[in-house]
């Protein structure tokens, strides 16, 4: 529809451009100039300095497979990750189902708690946290004198204080997509389906849910390679004992000077999301699924 | 940038915390700023290049002091630049946004340096020595005679003193713990905290294990990681000052390895509840280093750090921030309320164990690498 409305306003403008591909380049064009020379060179330059640096070759790549320590990393990374989403779409898709079906003055308020933690800084959350969780911590504290424990639970300094912090920042990148996706179902189908006898639950499962899939995905995909670039609440909230690979990087490249390592993990990185993106669109419709057409 | 924080990043903190708290009004806090070299790189940045052209020993129009402001901090400023510029009548000024290691290396391969003088550490000045990246010290400008020739380098030059301290909290230990109590959970239980770069954290678990003080270097770092490795589980590695701060404050530990500027931080605002002690303490510099073409020159950016040897500077900076005065000249003029905290009072140097910088800027880089393996394996 918005295809033949467009062609009919800009057919009075052919005389300018010599066709419809000429004048959509030439609007593409700004932007695309300035995504190649701040994003695109500096990334190819980022690619160049792993198979350069300290000597050319691919030796930075194969640690990669010889490497204790980056094994380590990114078995950690990936554990902590698949931990997250997982929890995170599983809290979101619960979110967002009652904002869909909130009233609007209830959703107002619903948004605002979903958006408000957005604005915070990632530190002062992840101080927040070692407040409720420590060991003399509010949850410890008020489960020891109401005589529910005894000795204090090991809230913190673990996977566990980890996964709760990324879960809690993560929480709004899931709503949105799937708040989008569920909004776009039509009620009357989930009334038909009761409407013909299903169950509360069997219609949720066979005619909801199926629906709000490419929602999932989306979500699933965006919170996935957000938590691949976490460092501060893990390194606050693992006690020190847990290094990801995104610190990992920051380290070589800040610290230790070693940059053709930490680009070559930058890199791979980067490569394993392009990999993960492109698998995906084998599956499902990306450009709708991040709201566009 | 990385989460680990610097002891001069963290000084910058300490202030501008001291200023929200209203123990230091604005103004100071201003002051304190200037002389940390924190005012905005602003300031600092601009001109550079055409001061880069300048002859070696032509009056630049400034000086550029680098250092971790963020929020941070005019303590250098009376402390520092005031005396320069009223000596040398050339401006000194302070630029806060934070000389790591990898902006310092793009800063020189680009030939865009911005800084002359920068607030650094023996590891990070042997590192970008060795790379090429610094001018060597010069010290027909620099004054031996006014440092411990000890913690005068190569590649860098002591500019104060801080220590890394045993703190505890008094109410669950009786007396003066050490370092063979750190490492004993059984003996006394609980939770320890360590600084999670193996920096100065490698000296306690030797001296824990028997090793004699001047025994230390070079160090055992396989015995060092294992003794380090053998608390792990009862063990919390922080990564800034407030951290460490915070961790003590709230009980989670009984025994932290810190800063003696936080750990005299806690003592005030716990009255009294966490102790520290600079018994076999380690004593550490700060270090000023000089990057390979600076915009006012080597000449210059030498010159500077002369004027800051003076010790009335020093302790000022000992009375804004804590910081040890580098020239032990200084130590007459330390009034005594401020000596039970300073690293280097000639009775706390004594029972201090000095800091081989010559062993660790050998061996940081791949330590600092090992220590993040042991702790998160």
């Amino acid at each position: 529809m918005t295809a033949v409305a467009a062609t009919g306003a800009h057919s009075g403008r052919r005389f300018f451009f010599a066709n419809e591909r000429t004048a959509y380049w030439l609007m593409v064009a700004p932007a695309a100039v300035l995504m190649a020379a701040f994003y695109f060179y500096p990334l190819v330059e980022v690619l160049w300095i792993s198979v350069t640096e300290p000597k050319p070759g691919l030796d930075n790549y194969a640690l990669l497979f010889t490497s204790a320590s980056i094994r380590r990393t990114i078995v950690t990374t990936l554990r902590i990750c698949t931990i997250t989403t997982a929890v995170t779409i599983v809290l979101g898709y619960v979110v967002a189902y009652v904002l869909v079906h909130a009233s609007p003055r209830a959703q107002r308020w619903l948004f605002l708690g979903v958006l408000v933690p957005l604005w915070i800084s990632v530190l002062v959350r992840a101080f927040a946290w070692v407040t409720l969780l420590a060991r003399e911590g509010l949850i410890n504290t008020t489960l020891r004198d109401a005589g529910i424990i005894e000795q204090p639970l090991a809230l913190i300094w673990n996977e566990f204080g980890i996964v709760i912090g990324m879960v809690h920042y993560m929480i709004p990148y899931a709503v949105l997509p799937l708040y989008a996706s569920m909004r776009d179902i039509d009620a009357r189908t989930v009334s038909a389906a009761r409407g013909l006898g299903g169950s509360r639950f069997y219609t949720f499962r066979r005619v909801f849910l199926p629906q709000s899939l490419p929602g999932i995905i989306g979500a699933t995909v965006l919170v996935f390679i957000f938590s691949l670039g976490f460092f501060v609440t893990p390194a606050i909230l693992g006690g020190g004992k847990t290094l990801m690979i995104a610190e990992y990087i920051s380290l070589q490249i800040l610290d230790l000077l070693r940059w053709g390592l930490g680009t070559m993990l930058a890199s791979t990185l980067v490569i394993f999301i392009f990999v993960l993106l492109a698998a995906l669109a084998k599956v499902v419709d990306l450009k709708r699924l991040f709201g566009a057409g | 940038m990385r989460d680990e924080q610097s002891f001069a990043q963290d000084c910058a903190e300490i202030l501008r915390e001291d200023l929200v708290a209203g123990r230091i009004d604005r103004r100071t806090f201003m002051k304190g700023l200037l002389a940390l070299g924190l005012l905005p790189a602003a300031l600092g940045g601009s001109g550079a290049f055409a001061r880069a052209a300048m002859a070696q020993t032509a009056k630049p129009k400034e000086v550029v002091l680098a250092n971790f402001g963020g929020d941070a901090v005019p303590a250098f400023t009376d402390a520092f630049a005031k005396p320069f510029e009223a000596k040398e009548g050339v401006k000194l000024v302070i630029d806060g946004s934070g000389p790591s290691t990898g902006k310092i290396k793009a800063m020189v391969d680009a030939k865009k340096v911005i800084w002359d003088v920068i607030d650094s550490g023996t590891g990070q000045a042997h590192q970008l020595g060795q790379a090429g990246y610094l001018e060597p010290i010069d010290y027909t400008i620099v004054d031996k005679t006014k440092l411990d020739p000890q913690f005068a380098y190569k590649w860098g030059v002591i500019n104060y003193y801080f220590s890394t301290v045993l703190a505890w909290d008094s109410t669950k230990i009786q007396g003066t713990p050490t370092w063979a109590d750190f490492f004993d959970t059984k003996k006394i239980p609980g939770k320890r905290m360590l600084r999670r770069t193996g920096l100065a954290m490698l000296e306690p678990a030797l001296l824990a294990d028997g090793v004699a003080a001047d025994k230390l270097y070079p160090i055992d770092q396989k015995r060092a990681l294992a003794k380090i490795a053998s608390i792990k589980a009862d063990s919390l590695y922080w990564n800034s000052g407030a951290e460490s701060q915070q961790l003590m404050r709230t009980g989670e530990c009984v025994m932290g390895i810190m800063w003696h500027t936080r750990a005299n931080i806690l003592t005030r605002d716990t009255d009294g509840r966490i102790k520290f002690t600079f018994n076999q303490a380690i004593v550490q510099p700060g270090i000023w280093i000089v990057p390979k073409n600076s915009p006012a020159g080597s000449t210059w950016a030498h010159r500077a750090i002369r004027a800051m040897q003076e010790p009335e500077g020093q302790v000022l900076l000992l009375e804004r921030m804590g910081n040890g005065p580098a020239n032990p000249a200084a130590a007459a003029l330390v009034k005594p309320q401020f000596n039970a905290a300073n690293p280097s009072a000639p009775e706390n140097l004594a029972k201090q164990v000095k800091f081989g910088g010559e062993w660790w800027m050998e061996n940081q880089e791949q330590l600092t690498q090992a220590f993040l393996d042991m702790i998160s394996s």
